[in-house]
């Protein structure tokens, strides 16, 4: 089944009205790993929405990605904590390393590097996560060395 | 009707009339930004801040969001609401430092520039009154998108739309210049989108996009003249009619 038939399958899933907007746009984040113009296009002449109100409401929350995301997500902190203790810095070694700005995914769609606000876990900062694993008290040099040695597959 | 008093003077406004209106009717001149009174109120700026006082208790409210529904007393211009307003002009100027108004507003108010704050300037005030306009037209063209400090207006996909008619409904309502476009005899470009503007076959004006014509739905045989024109045209010809039949 390709990307349309799996969009349309889960637009029907759905009653023709305006205020499914956001719970389909999150089925389609949930079943594509991003939303594409296409299926953008699709939900507004399905609901009966401007396109500019679909783009809105997909710019607005960060859980909806238009970039095709990575299998993985990997967060790097910036919280307040974090930062102080430099989450910059191993923000910064974590692109050099993946070869990816943040908010972007890796070529080979394993990775997509973001920031987070807090993950509740201020006495490891500066920490990292990647799915369930967590790094804590990170610096730049075992930022690289979590990508050498996979820490993250 | 409902008696209020605004600034000491007692006068009567319809219940449900919006303060700002109220006020402006009554000759007291409230500043905003967002607010126009062909759309949709939104309260986006709060510029049009006033102090209200009911019961003894007193509070700033955004007069354009404020319908009278109670006998209160209005006060637009004291020291309160004045501190008010230089809060919102403060962070106006910050990021708008360039905008006519805005400096205008601002040297009323005695509100400086904060240099510490070296944002990338931007005469997008986020207002929303271009939205709202395009909205209010049906065409919904334009969305304010994004969130935080990348929240700007935009077309669906940052990109030409169909839904954009080139009416410049969005370029005349901003209250700071930030919509601009390109105009030369027979083109416009505007939201990424090439348009070609009609020239009225009497005076010569280009009058309209062909976008705008099939949004009113002007049959394609009735486009040769500008309203003006046409107008003219049909008055003539009532008249010769008119001659005839007499």
């Amino acid at each position: 089944m390709g990307e349309i038939d799996r969009i349309a399958e889960i637009m029907h899933s759905y009653k023709q009205d305006p205020r499914y907007l956001l719970a389909l746009l999150l089925d389609i984040q949930e079943s594509e790993n991003h939303i594409s113009t296409e299926a953008m296009r699709a939900v507004a002449r399905y609901l009966g929405v401007s396109e500019s109100r679909v783009y809105a409401v997909a710019t607005f929350y960060r859980t909806l990605s238009l970039k095709k995301k990575g299998r993985k997500i990997i967060r790097v902190c910036m919280g307040t904590a974090c930062h102080l203790r430099g989450s910059a810095a191993v923000l910064h070694e974590l692109e050099k390393g993946l070869g990816i700005k943040v908010g972007e995914a890796t070529e080979d769609g394993k990775y997509t590097l973001e920031t987070v606000n807090c993950v509740g876990a201020c006495a490891l900062a500066p920490v990292v996560t990647c799915g369930d694993d967590s790094f804590g008290r990170m610096d730049p040099a075992k930022a690289a060395e979590l990508i050498t040695r996979g820490a993250f597959e | 009707m409902i008696e209020i008093t605004i600034n000491g003077t007692p006068i009567e406004v319809e219940k449900g009339t919006v303060l700002l209106h109220a006020a402006k009717e009554n000759g007291v001149e409230i500043p905003t930004l967002c607010n126009h009174e062909g759309l949709n109120r939104e309260g986006n700026c709060r510029l049009c801040s006033v102090e209200i006082t009911e019961n003894g208790r007193s509070k700033i409210v955004a007069s354009c969001m404020f319908p009278v529904t109670r006998s209160i007393s209005v006060e637009t211009d004291n020291e309160r609401v004045k501190r008010a307003r230089r809060t919102v002009l403060q962070l106006l100027i910050n990021r708008n430092p360039k905008s006519p108004v805005i400096q205008q507003l601002c040297s009323e108010y005695g509100v400086k520039r904060e240099e510490r704050f070296a944002l990338e300037p931007d005469l997008c005030i986020r207002c929303g009154r271009c939205v709202r306009a395009c909205e209010t037209n049906g065409t919904k063209a334009i969305e304010l998108v994004g969130r935080g400090f990348d929240r700007h207006v935009a077309t669906p996909y940052e990109t030409e739309s169909d839904a954009c008619i080139g009416c410049l409904s969005c370029a005349t309502v901003c209250p700071t210049g930030k919509i601009t476009y390109d105009e030369s005899p027979g083109k416009r470009k505007i939201w990424h989108k090439e348009f070609d503007v009609l020239k009225c076959a009497r005076c010569g004006i280009y009058f309209a996009t062909k976008e705008m014509l099939d949004w009113a739905g002007r049959p394609e045989n009735d486009r040769a003249y500008c309203d003006h024109c046409q107008k003219y045209i049909e008055s003539v010809k009532f008249l010769t009619e008119h001659e005839q039949n007499k």
